[in-house]
């Protein structure tokens, strides 16, 4: 293979090398060892991984456009330009249909935790499907009862009941209803910027208004959001608590049935909540007989590094905590915990959920939990977060459209304004960037109000060598802007 | 003793051919013998039944419930069958409540699950996939009229959800109508629609009417669907500003008790409610996918097309999966804002529950439901005669239902014996379902591939239990 950098290539404009990468068709994989420079005018490379995708031979890209316009929900939308047909994955990476390997930093949407096929929880799966897969929870199984005994170790306080459901939406509903049976009041109150879900319940919740139908939402609050970033208090996390006294005080009648939250939110744009915002809110939502809900489905399971769960970062413990996305490393798995006492307003009806906690989900999360312990996935992810972070950081002061840089662990945001005192979102920049960047193999996702925040949440394999090349490809993506 | 008449009709009648005839007539005597079946189980290292009973207790809430006052530990699954951990084997009559339709552990299905979960199993739609795409067209081929754009969940409960939004944005207006002993999910908003008070907690649920179940056992109107019909435009014109969002209806509701709707209901209620401007939901959860032996969906039974079709259970013989398909016009209205699952249409479970659509074809399920369900049908009718006990015995294909009264002309439910009854069932070896609202129905839905022998073993071991009580 011919070596990606000569004499000649340096020399050339940076433009014409962009276009001559493209007519090539680059084959990343098998590219020798040149380490990634930093430079403007050299391309990254993909770190190297010894491994070949199987060869592809299904339906191209443009057969499935075609079908997914005919069959599909015409709401539905793919990234990029020139949409990706991803037909295979291996850990950090995914590969389309021509073969080529790109660089998964959104592992589908901070889903992915231990990686793409990771070979033991492939393992746990394919023996429990051979086994028994489906039989309800009206039958025993072991597969259940022994998932939720992990899970349940690793939280804290008397956080110990676990109900599975099959996705984020399912546990966020059933966490409200759960607080609002508790309690015998029906006000919830949740954040400006807030991704909940998209049920009834949930569709309340949620406070963007892109993802809200014009259908009635009753009983949620929407509070100011704590971001440090563009909140009006900024970093001064008792200054936003007081508005949701203020809620409480006049717009409820004093009592509320609870509080949800993400310890950083997710589509919102990775916004990290400010700190003593949370210790704050949790003393006045006490004060008003609530329970507070810890929405962990994308800052849980070990992602933000630091701790297990994103509330942890916050130094409170919540009465109810949901999960799904990372719990099963792709699996429709979604779980709720609570506490003994909690959980026992259930029992004043039947609930029941057909699915959920089905012997394959339950044995993939087993095994998610346990590859996260056994390969340290948690300390990586502080380790290589932070260092990417910095990196990124390090990139914020080269480029003048880098407006914010946060997160923590494997869960960081880069927000892009065409002016750093108004702050305007860059949202056609953000778009121009991302495709150039998965041109140059590394793929990562988008989100916030105005779609301008690039956002960062590989599977926890992800390594150091892997944050170098994706800050390079950013970095070299946004010189040619 | 029985004398010439009887022992002529014995002769003449039609199952006398059957070798089993011998077992059948001796089976009040003697308890009938699971069909043979060629499969050793592996054998099972795992905790006990009464380990895991322990584990649940502690970490899985005081509100999950469980069959049997001796809880089985099930291990293991293989076709219509299911092993417990001593390896003792059990005739699967309720598939995981109606979910397992092609068989635990059929082998297709399995490489389907097996070879994708090796190449990729989630990324999302965010990007392109075929799977998803292959598996939409492949549903959309199976329905009538415009019912052509698939949405996928995760779940029966998230696709009645779904429908339910569709409703109100497309119509433009808020209520719904459902019918009382449905069940449509669990969580707030579809517990609204749900009408059975044991699974519908105390919150708030606006903007839902329950009609007159139009249920021919129990119904004040017995078979008579116009009476019930009227209810529904009654409650329009009363009850709302003569405007609605929809009706949604299962063509057999399921948890309230094998009730099939009294026979040219929907296509009168479908027809006012149209007029009232609101859309037709047909819950598919149980009765989809050949079940009803007749026709492939429920709803074509009563000869109507709905506008919106929700799905789940056995579309993926238990993977976690769930649809929702519609028609273009109202797809359109769900374009106004971004509608995402994220694990919604997945590689893994759309490869499933195509390998799915593929093996009901190919083993023609829908055929064999159909003649193993009337089979089936026949003999609980000859039971009927032989026990008062049993009041009512209904449905169609492999979704049926024996309801089981005290007293015939009251109709008073038989609580206590359907649950002695259930046990002693459990000891034989047959595991089936229960329902409706006083408990006292049992449900029998197996996997798709369950045949006569299994049938014959299942009605004499409920003779013989009978004939104990």
């Amino acid at each position: 293979m011919q070596r990606l950098v000569t004499s000649t290539s340096l020399l050339r404009s940076a433009k014409d090398q962009f276009s001559r990468l493209r007519a090539r068709g680059r084959w990343f994989s098998s590219m020798p060892e040149h380490a990634a420079t930093g430079s403007k005018n050299e391309e990254p490379v993909l770190p190297r991984f010894e491994y070949s995708p199987p060869r592809y031979m299904g339906p191209t890209a443009e057969e499935i456009v075609r079908k997914r316009k005919e069959f599909l929900s015409p709401s539905m939308f793919y990234l990029y330009k020139k949409p990706l047909n991803i037909v295979h994955g291996k850990m950090q990476y995914l590969f389309d249909e021509n073969g080529r390997r790109y660089l998964d930093g959104f592992g589908g949407i901070a889903t992915v935790s231990c990686g793409h096929g990771h070979p033991d929880v492939v393992q746990a799966i394919v023996n429990q499907t051979n086994n028994i897969q489906h039989s309800t929870i009206l039958y025993l199984n072991h597969a259940i009862a022994d998932f939720a005994e992990a899970l349940a170790s690793k939280m804290p306080g008397d956080l110990k009941v676990v109900f599975f459901t099959n996705s984020g939406t399912e546990a966020n509903e059933l966490a409200m209803m759960i607080a609002r049976l508790y309690t015998g009041c029906q006000d919830v109150i949740s954040l400006r910027n807030a991704y909940h879900g998209n049920a009834a319940g949930t569709m309340g919740a949620t406070a963007m208004c892109n993802w809200k139908f014009n259908v009635v939402q009753s009983g949620v609050h929407h509070t100011q959001n704590p971001d440090p970033y563009r909140g009006a208090f900024g970093s001064d996390g008792e200054k936003y608590a007081k508005d949701v006294e203020d809620l409480i005080r006049f717009g409820t009648s004093g009592h509320v049935a609870g509080f949800i939250f993400e310890a950083i939110q997710g589509v919102g744009g990775i916004v990290e909540l400010a700190p003593n915002y949370l210790t704050s809110v949790y003393s006045t939502i006490k004060k008003a007989g609530g329970l507070v809900i810890a929405d962990e489905v994308q800052c849980g399971v070990a992602r933000t590094g630091s701790n297990f769960w994103g509330f942890q970062n916050h130094g409170i413990v919540p009465d109810i905590v949901t999960m799904a996305k990372g719990i099963g490393n792709g699996i429709p798995l979604g779980a709720v915990v609570t506490t003994p006492e909690i959980a026992t307003v259930l029992t004043r009806r039947n609930y029941f959920n057909t699915f959920g906690g089905n012997p394959v989900s339950t044995a993939a999360g087993h095994a998610v939990l346990k590859v996260i312990e056994k390969e340290k996935l948690q300390e990586n992810a502080h380790v290589v977060g932070s260092y990417l972070k910095e990196r990124l950081c390090s990139l914020k002061d080269k480029h003048e459209i880098i407006g914010d840089v946060r997160g923590r662990g494997l869960l960081l945001g880069v927000e892009l304004v065409t002016d750093r005192k108004s702050k305007t979102p860059a949202s056609a920049e953000v778009l121009e960037v991302m495709d150039n960047m998965k041109d140059l193999g590394v793929l990562i996702g988008k989100g916030g109000f105005y779609g301008n925040v690039f956002r960062v949440t590989p599977p926890l394999c992800f390594n150091k060598q892997d944050a170098d090349f994706l800050v390079d490809v950013m970095d070299y993506s946004m010189s040619k802007l | 003793m029985a004398n010439r008449k009887t022992l002529t009709y014995i002769v003449n009648a039609k199952w006398v051919s059957n070798l089993s005839f011998i077992r059948r007539f001796s089976s009040s005597l003697q308890p009938p013998e699971l069909p043979p079946f060629d499969y050793q189980p592996v054998p099972y290292k795992g905790p006990s039944a009464h380990q895991v009973f322990e584990k649940r207790k502690k970490f899985l809430g005081p509100s999950l419930f469980h069959y049997y006052q001796k809880p089985l530990n099930i291990v293991e699954g293989k076709m219509q069958y299911l092993f417990d951990e001593d390896g003792r084997r059990y005739l699967d009559a309720f598939a995981g409540i109606v979910t397992v339709s092609c068989g635990h552990c059929h082998p297709e299905i399995l490489r389907a699950i097996e070879e994708q979960n090796k190449l990729l199993q989630h990324a999302t739609t965010i990007y392109l996939h075929h799977a998803i795409a292959d598996f939409a067209e492949g549903l959309a081929e199976k329905m009538p009229g415009n019912l052509k754009v698939v949405y996928f969940v995760n779940s029966g409960t998230e696709a009645n959800e779904l429908a339910m939004l569709m409703a109100r944005l497309y119509s433009g207006n808020l209520g719904m109508i459902a019918l009382r002993n449905a069940y449509h999910g669990g969580s707030a908003g579809t517990i609204g629609l749900t009408a059975l008070k044991t699974w519908k907690y105390p919150i708030p649920q606006g903007e839902i009417h329950h009609v007159v179940n139009p249920n021919p056992y129990r119904g004040v109107f017995g078979s008579d669907a116009s009476l019930y019909a009227q209810d529904v435009q009654d409650h329009i014109d009363h009850g709302t500003s003569g405007r609605v969002a929809g009706f949604i209806s299962e063509t057999i509701q399921g948890v309230g008790g094998a009730v099939e709707l009294a026979p040219g209901y929907l296509k009168m209620v479908y027809e006012m409610v149209r007029k009232a401007g609101g859309v037709c939901i047909a819950d598919e959860v149980q009765t989809g996918f050949g079940r009803t032996g007749s026709h492939y969906w429920g709803f074509q039974t009563q000869d109507v097309i709905p506008d919106i079709v929700t799905m789940a259970k056995g579309i993926g013989n238990g993977l976690p999966l769930g649809a929702v398909v519609t028609t273009p016009e109202i797809a359109q209205v769900m374009s106004q804002k971004i509608q995402f699952n994220t694990f919604g249409g997945n590689p893994v479970c759309s490869a499933g529950g195509l390998a799915v659509l593929k093996v009901l074809d190919k083993e023609n399920r829908q055929k064999h439901c159909a003649d193993v369900g009337s089979h089936l049908i026949t003999r609980l009718k000859n039971l009927q005669q032989k026990y008062d006990i049993i009041g009512d015995v209904r449905g169609r294909g492999l979704m049926v239902g024996i309801e089981l009264v005290t007293d015939r002309k009251d109709k008073t439910p038989a609580k206590a014996e359907t649950a002695v009854l259930f046990e002693k069932l459990r000891e034989l070896g047959v595991l089936v379902g229960k329902g409706g609202l006083h408990g006292n129905v049992f449900r029998i839905k197996p996997p798709m591939c369950f045949n006569k022998d299994d049938a014959d073993f299942l009605v004499d071991a409920l003779d013989y239990s009978m004939s104990k009580l």
